[in-house]
């Protein structure tokens, strides 16, 4: 990962919610559609990456995210993960897979930022300015979707009681930063 | 607006997709062989009828997949949605 200087420098509390910046994680895509593909995730990280649509699955190292029948992202869940842990997991990974001609393995850690929402009043903010129907999301632990929110591509990952990650990207993350903070003072 | 059924995601809102234009033109087996008129009529000649639509649309704010929908372009109906490759399940 580069050695990058992110524009989110505070956490912010507010009634009822909590706004912070999860940096650095390690981010990586991966995308394929052969059943050894499958096999060869489970058997690095020792999670399956779900077959159902806006689903994750995970352990207490990693998250691996549904965004796509033949797309699916991995995210780390320890902040501290060492560069050379990050380096091999890329690695084993890339060896395993994408040399094999078995599927694409892409570090995207550098192109998505990850924003933690905690509080009951997350649904509220971002009901603010998203189409999405979080009815069924916010009652499943784990569940994903890919929406836009204030106009800009995110991912939302449930991580259960009324803490949600979102995914947006680096150069959008200013924007929806300050966009999250100008409607948190207002629900 | 109106929602639509992501045959991978479920329902979302139009927002979240983008349309592709008509559905199911086939390109012509041999190109060379047409005349610019008849390249042109495949190239950029659509019928946009007032009524029932078949159409191709993206879900360009989600899964990014491509999918076919049969639309009613007067009143926004949809009244089927299928994957790419499927043959069209009303005629």
């Amino acid at each position: 990962m580069l050695n990058f200087n992110s524009p989110i420098k505070s956490e912010k509390n507010y009634d009822d919610l909590k706004i912070i910046e999860i940096e650095p994680t390690i981010k990586i895509n991966l995308r394929g559609n052969k059943r050894q593909f499958s096999t060869k995730i489970g058997k690095i990280l020792s999670i399956l990456p779900p077959n159902e649509a806006n689903t994750s699955s995970g352990n207490e190292k990693f998250n691996l995210l549904w965004l796509s029948p033949d797309e699916w992202l991995i995210y780390s869940n320890d902040k501290n993960i060492s560069l050379e842990d990050q380096l091999n997991l890329e690695e084993s990974l890339f060896n395993e897979i994408s040399k094999l001609n078995q599927g694409a393995v892409t570090n995207v850690s550098d192109h998505w930022i990850m924003i933690n929402l905690k509080g009951n009043k997350i649904y509220d903010l971002l009901s603010k300015s998203c189409p999405y129907n979080f009815n069924d999301f916010k009652k499943k632990n784990g569940s994903v979707a890919q929406t836009i929110v204030n106009h800009i591509d995110t991912i939302l990952h449930n991580k259960g009681d009324n803490n949600i990650n979102i995914f947006v990207r680096r150069s959008f993350s200013e924007d929806f930063w300050r966009w999250l903070n100008d409607s948190a003072k207002y629900v | 607006m109106f929602l639509i059924n992501c045959p991978y995601c479920g329902e979302r809102d139009q927002s979240e997709f983008s349309c592709g234009g008509e559905a199911h033109i086939e390109r012509p087996k041999q190109p060379t062989e047409l005349s610019d008129d008849q390249w042109a009529e495949y190239l950029f000649m659509r019928k946009n009828i007032k009524g029932i639509q078949f159409e191709r649309w993206n879900h360009i704010h989600g899964c990014r997949k491509w999918f076919n929908i049969v639309r009613d372009t007067s009143n926004d109906k949809i009244h089927a949605v299928y994957k790419m490759g499927e043959r069209p399940p009303v005629k």
